[in-house]
């Protein structure tokens, strides 16, 4: 005997019609495979994977770029000049807006997917970091122009900006990677979020931009958060909540560490 | 193998400082000398931060000068009397320096200031080791007599104020002298992390003259106190003792040392006199180069502004 059909539902609804917006608008949505990452004895950086999918109905190719960025850190950078034969570091000039983390990934060179202005406007890209060194600079009135913004660091300024960036990406944390976003399947693409160790703790941002005829047409926000966990945060905290009783304790244990050795060995 | 320092915020690899700390722990049981001079410049070379490498192996200098009293209190070759006064200079000196190098380091000119103290102070006291040191082995292999020297104090240590009896530094001098050479390794010692022995050693002997026999305990006996409060006023005011790292480095520091101090008893003591002098001079002219030397990279960060 077959088992009959099931019974025809009591109200059919009609199909419903795809909105306007899923059928025409391009999108993209990503997620990470680790939102939280915790720094504790065995860190030794960590690797984390950005996800996501191009929904794009239309004909015209679509480019990803991630961009990820750490918490601002602002730093202070000095330039070695030579006087009489010896090399002596110039006055320290802070330069603010710097973030202590920043990577971007894409699937193309950033100048190949869209224009000089749309990427600084955006601030896309290692060459739009918007750092600048404001207690340098001073508003000067120049050929009738009033309110020009000079650097006293004068002709060097470029220098200077590319020196933080050259530092930090000697050490790892900046970093732009041109074919770092990567096509696993028909819109499904990943890239890789490398962090060093010596990565800032605190929140980090991504955005996944998705790029069309140089536009941005879409973008996704993620965050991320970077945190120390355990004992290393236990001794962190202690030492900049209660630095004296810290720096006691340090002391103490030390003396005693000495104290230990010198009865260990006069019995051996 | 590594381990996450939590207040560097780097990485290292924990068996090679222990090893470290061990070698570094040797030469200064070795030599009867706190070898922070030599620790620093290592840690720094690691990758170590600069400031945190300072603070926190005044720390590992208090654990092994701690060991080297103890001995030395039991076989009473310490003068406390004259310790005291010296280490009262000592915390001042700690005091200053630890504010000097906060003011430096905000001026960007602390890499500056360590590099010129390792130059000078180690430069000098290389070479003056070396000096005599050879001076009296080549009289040994000559078969000459080594010539008498005049135990005379320099007469200025007489006309100052504030006489005090030091029985068994067998003196009666002014206590401003002490003082002042406590105050002077006290501000060495938040400056380049050691110490100050290297120091503080041949002033008693040749400047103050007292009795050879307390000179080395009672340096130990100041440098304890000095170092202690360098190190508590390193991570009160400027965060940067990493008790990880420091208890790392005491670990193989401890063991070294007493392995160190076994073994010096079979060298003599101008040679091992002559081996350090130019281990010191080395270390200085090591970390005075980078003052003459062109660098790779103009620009540097200075630290300051992420606290």
């Amino acid at each position: 005997m077959q088992a009959l059909p099931p019974p025809p539902p009591a109200v059919t609804a009609p199909a419903p019609d795809r909105s306007a917006s899923t059928v025409d608008e391009v999108r993209v949505a990503a997620a990470l495979t680790d939102a939280r990452v915790m720094v504790d004895s065995s860190f030794r950086g960590a690797s984390i994977v950005l996800y996501g999918a191009v929904f794009n109905p239309s004909d015209t190719p679509a480019d990803v770029v991630v961009v990820v960025r750490g918490p601002d850190a602002p730093v202070r950078l000095v330039k070695k000049t030579r006087n009489m034969g010896v090399w002596l570091n110039s006055r320290p000039v802070l330069f603010e807006g710097a973030p202590g983390f920043y990577m971007t990934a894409s699937t193309r060179p950033l100048g190949d997917i869209a224009e000089f202005g749309q990427l600084r406007r955006l601030g896309v890209g290692l060459d739009h970091l918007r750092i600048n060194a404001p207690e340098e600079s001073r508003t000067v009135t120049r050929y009738g122009v009033r309110d020009v913004v000079v650097s006293r660091l004068g002709e060097d300024y470029l220098d200077w900006r590319r020196a933080v960036i050259r530092l930090r990406e000697a050490a790892a944390l900046y970093n732009g990677d041109p074919d770092g976003v990567e096509f696993v399947d028909e819109g499904l693409f990943r890239a890789e979020v490398e962090l060093p160790t010596v990565a800032p703790t605190g929140r980090y941002f991504a955005e996944v931009w998705l790029f069309q005829e140089g536009e941005p047409v879409s973008v996704s926000n993620l965050t991320l958060t970077v945190e120390k966990v355990g004992l290393e945060r236990d001794i962190y905290e202690f030492a900049h909540r209660r630095p004296w009783s810290y720096g006691i304790l340090c002391v103490v244990l030390a003396a005693f560490t000495g104290w230990g050795a010198s009865r260990v060995f006069r019995r051996g | 193998m590594d381990i996450y320092l939590p207040i560097a915020e780097v990485s290292v690899n924990w068996p090679l400082l222990v090893l470290l700390g061990a070698a570094v722990g040797f030469v200064s049981g070795l030599f009867g000398i706190g070898g922070g001079f030599l620790m620093a410049p290592i840690l720094i070379f690691l990758g170590i931060p600069p400031s945190v490498a300072v603070a926190s192996q005044a720390s590992h200098v208090v654990a092994s000068s701690t060991s080297g009293v103890i001995s030395y209190a039991g076989q009473k070759a310490i003068d406390f009397r004259i310790g005291a006064v010296m280490a009262g200079g000592g915390v001042l000196g700690a005091l200053l320096g630890v504010e000097l190098f906060r003011y430096l380091r905000l001026l960007g000119q602390a890499d500056l200031a360590v590099a010129l103290s390792y130059l000078l102070f180690l430069g000098a006291i290389g070479v003056l080791m070396l000096y005599e040191s050879l001076g009296q082995i080549l009289r040994r292999v000559r078969g000459e007599v080594v010539p008498h020297r005049e135990r005379r104090r320099p007469l200025w240590l007489y006309g100052l104020p504030l006489r005090m009896r030091f029985p068994r530094s067998g003196l009666y001098i002014s206590a401003i002298p002490p003082f002042a050479l406590g105050t002077f390794a006290g501000v060495l010692s938040a400056i380049m992390g050691v110490g100050g022995g290297f120091i503080l050693v041949p002033a008693m002997l040749y400047i103050l003259r007292m009795k050879a026999g307390v000179v080395v305990g009672t340096s130990l006996f100041q440098i304890i106190v000095t170092t202690a409060m360098t190190t508590i006023l390193q991570a009160g005011r400027n965060q940067t003792v990493d008790i990880v790292l420091s208890t790392i480095l005491l670990l193989g520091g401890v063991v070294g040392a007493q392995y160190g101090a076994r073994l010096s008893g079979r060298f003599r003591a101008e040679e091992l006199r002559a081996v350090l002098g130019l281990i010191v001079l080395l270390v200085g002219i090591q970390m005075g180069l980078e003052l003459f030397v062109r660098p790779s990279e103009l620009f540097a960060f200075a630290p300051g502004a992420v606290d």
